[in-house]
């Protein structure tokens, strides 16, 4: 059983593209997966075409237990599950906030649903919150998607001094280059430095891809509509590895 | 939820009808030839499980409700346990399997359609996966199966679908009753065969009739098994056909003088004869049963060493079946079949001489227990310095008498209790059994180090392993001799004894008001 959390402090580098293409090919593997939508903006949710809930105020998940087993929804696919974004303007952090071991609280929600599944994915909001926290502690794995630009390279350095000041196992982070552009120079000539010098890259990265975009379109996960372009082909890459150096 | 179609009704329109009210996607359908898979003894079936191969993918399903257990793609069929590809499908069949081949039951014609319902947001909110299921290269429908599976998280959709269906003219059925009717098709009966005695006697029946009950149906194990040892498929068969003349020597043995004695002599000879025929096939088989735990006792460095042997014992065992085959097809043995089942046909005679004959069963069958039972307390109980191998094995023999004697006679006592001391002696057995195989096969691989067909450099390091694996087995046996006393002395337990009184002595006294 292994938790998985896609994360970066950044917004908009593919977080949710991964979580939802990466949970599909896991499931089609075998194991038995559940995508856990943890951001408000529920897009997860969209791509496996599940509405949010709106009205129940985030109770589930601030009592976890029978109430979580409750939302859990089944998608289109054998074997993988969604556990819908469940919040209205409250977030999850000003929810946990409130309570008790307000850093341990997910623990506390997925504990229970650990014996139904072989692999729990996160996709999580970009934050350095109390969320975060929560997410840190229960994940077994980080996976960051990084886009080979300056910018997006600092702010992983950033992450990763905030994970050392969290006590956070440095062998649990793993990222991988995502909305890669072959055709820049700069792209390639960051992504071999930042390989050398990083522990913990993956060697399968993203590419930026129209088909990746269609997903807001298609509602589903690339390899269920295109299952033979080259985007459905560089995520279940990115699978194998990540099945093979992460999952245990 | 498992459906059928009501007679004369169309299920795939009755499907497409629910299009009125729900947005329905029906996928293409796909035929393929099925075929459904399981051991001689229905061990899956036993199990409730259904295996079933379609392409190249082996499913198991779970009987009771039909759900998926485990799937695994294959290249080629496998025929026992350890040829699966592993993985989980491996690791659950492996156990329930054992040494038992599977056999293909029935093969037929699916043409399989999954339809999906979808919601506003055109997600799926139920499944329908509908088959219609025909012979081989016929036309017709034999039956329409359609399981309509709940998407989590959306139950309404999913009790709207099956109240739509069953009013449109589906009905509910069990997926066990689909599994009969597909098999009877191929005229098999799942659970027909079992290795274990289902007897139904009656207490007041004359122990000749029952006795003959009895060898009626131990004759008919041994013709179910004699054409599968043939095509030797699996071990178990000729185990089976052994332990069935086993069973018919002691009830010759034991249920004493219900038949003419010179006759009970005659067939006792028979059966002598006919048992000790395939002694040295099944040793064989025992031994090469083995090979992988046998490989494991020897020491690494040696290990390659001992191959010679298993491949002298393979050979042999190749010549030994011919043989056994040989005396099975020779007219000697159709002879005295014949004449067997010819006397137990015959129709009891009215008057018989022999005394017991007219004896109510279930009295015959009290005495016969006790006295065995007071003889293995007798010979268990002494004092534990002199338990020397001969005793021991003079106790499994008592042991097994009176296993076979409960089993053959278990219709006629209280359940419950008469399978608490076929437990209690079980456990005996088991201990005393442990020890016999493993004496048989350190004789046996003694026995067998003078025949190997080698010579030289690698007949000593051959001899080498053997010797070090005998060793292992000497081991085991001390092991096996040393837990001996301490489950004789729980068998012997006044608890044990008192529930064998109760059962086998003392009942007359309570039934009389
Ligand atoms: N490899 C790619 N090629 C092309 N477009 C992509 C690719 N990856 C992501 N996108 C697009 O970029 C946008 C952001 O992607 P995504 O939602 O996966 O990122 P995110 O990190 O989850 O964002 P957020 O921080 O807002 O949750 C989406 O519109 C998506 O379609
Ligand atoms: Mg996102």
């Amino acid at each position: 059983m292994n938790i998985l959390g896609i994360y970066s402090n950044k917004g908009g580098v593919g977080k949710t593209t991964a979580a939802v293409n990466l949970s599909f090919l896991a499931a089609e593997a075998g194991l038995k997966t559940l995508v856990c939508d943890l951001d408000p903006q529920s897009a997860a949710s969209f791509y496996f075409r599940v509405k949010p809930k709106l009205k129940r105020n985030a109770m589930g998940f601030r009592k976890g237990g029978k109430n979580i087993a409750r939302s859990i929804k089944g998608t289109d696919y054998e074997n993988l599950d969604i556990l819908p974004a469940d919040f209205t303007h409250r977030n999850l952090a000003s929810t946990f906030n409130k309570l008790k071991r307000r850093k341990r609280r997910l623990n506390r929600i997925l504990d229970p649903l650990r014996p139904e599944y072989n692999l729990i994915v996160l996709d999580c909001p970009p934050s350095i919150s109390l969320l975060a926290e929560n997410i840190f502690n229960v994940a077994d794995y980080l996976l960051v998607p990084v886009i080979p630009t300056t910018l997006s390279v600092r702010s992983h350095l950033q992450l990763l001094t905030f994970l050392k000041k969290k006590n956070y196992a440095k062998d649990n982070i793993f990222a991988f280059f995502s909305l890669v552009d072959r055709r820049k120079k700069m792209h390639k000539e960051l992504m071999a430095t930042i390989s050398r010098e990083f522990k913990g890259i993956l060697h399968n990265s993203i590419p930026s891809l129209s088909n990746i975009e269609r997903m807001g379109i298609e509602r589903e996960p690339v390899q269920a509509f295109a299952p033979t372009s080259v985007a459905a082909k560089s995520y279940r890459k990115l699978w194998q590895e990540v099945d093979e150096t992460l999952l245990d | 939820m498992n459906l059928s179609v009501l007679d004369g009704r169309d299920g795939r329109k009755i499907i497409g009808d629910l299009a009125d009210y729900h947005l329905l996607i029906q996928e293409q359908p796909k035929a393929k030839n099925v075929a459904i898979y399981d051991t001689f003894d229905w061990r899956l079936f036993e199990k409730s499980l259904l295996l079933y191969g379609a392409e190249n993918e082996l499913i198991l399903h779970s009987l009771s409700d039909y759900k998926i257990v485990r799937r695994t793609k294959v290249d080629s069929l496998p025929g026992f346990a350890w040829e699966f590809p592993d993985g989980d499908l491996k690791s659950l069949l492996a156990p329930i399997l054992e040494m038992r081949r599977l056999l293909k039951l029935t093969e037929f014609r699916s043409l399989f359609t999954i339809y999906r319902i979808l919601n506003k947001e055109q997600k799926t909110v139920v499944k329908l996966f509908y088959e219609e299921i025909c012979r081989v290269a016929q036309e017709q429908t034999l039956c329409v199966h359609l399981h309509v599976e709940p998407v989590r998280g959306y139950p309404r959709y999913y009790r709207k679908t099956v109240d739509r269906l069953e009013k449109m003219g589906f009905v509910q059925i069990n997926p066990k009753t689909m599994y009969f009717d597909v098999l009877k098709e191929s005229d098999k009966t799942p659970g027909e065969y079992s290795s274990k005695l289902r007897l139904q006697l009656e207490p007041n029946m004359r122990s000749d009739e029952a006795t003959k009950i009895i060898l009626r149906s131990l004759l008919r194990t041994m013709k179910a098994n004699e054409n599968y040892i043939i095509e030797d498929l699996d071990t178990e068969f000729l185990h089976d056909f052994r332990v069935a003349i086993r069973r018919t020597r002691i009830v010759l043995g034991q249920i004493k003088r219900v038949f003419p004695a010179d006759t009970t002599k005659k067939f006792q000879r028979d059966f002598a004869i006919l048992g000790k025929l395939s002694n040295e096939l099944r040793d064989l088989d025992v031994c090469l049963l083995k090979e992988n735990p046998y490989k494991k006792m020897v020491p690494e460095s040696l290990r390659e060493e001992i191959n010679p042997l298993f491949l002298f014992l393979n050979d042999k065992r190749s010549k030994v079946l011919e043989d056994f085959k040989n005396s099975l097809c020779s007219a000697e043995y159709s002879k005295a079949v014949r004449k067997w089942e010819d006397f137990l046909n015959e129709p009891l005679a009215e008057s018989p001489t022999a005394p017991n004959a007219t004896v109510p069963i279930s009295e015959l069958a009290r005495k016969r227990i006790h006295k065995r039972y007071t003889e293995i307390l007798k010979t268990g109980a002494q004092p534990s310095e002199t338990a020397n191998d001969h005793r021991l094995h003079a106790l499994r023999i008592e042991c097994k008498k009176l296993r076979y004697l409960m089993e053959f006679f278990f219709s006629l006592f209280p359940r419950r209790k008469i399978s608490r001391l076929i437990k209690e002696l079980k456990s005996l057995q088991d201990n005393l059994g442990d020890f016999n195989d493993l004496c048989i096969q350190r004789a046996y691989l003694r026995k067998t180090v003078d025949e190997l067909p080698i010579s030289g450099h690698q007949a000593k390091k051959t001899t080498l392993a053997i010797g070090s694996l005998i060793g292992r087995l000497e081991e085991q046996t001390q092991t096996a001799k040393g837990s001996f006393s301490e489950i004789f002395t729980r068998f012997a337990s006044p608890t044990n004894r008192g529930l064998y009184h109760e059962l086998f002595v003392a009942t007359k006294g309570k039934a009389s008001p």
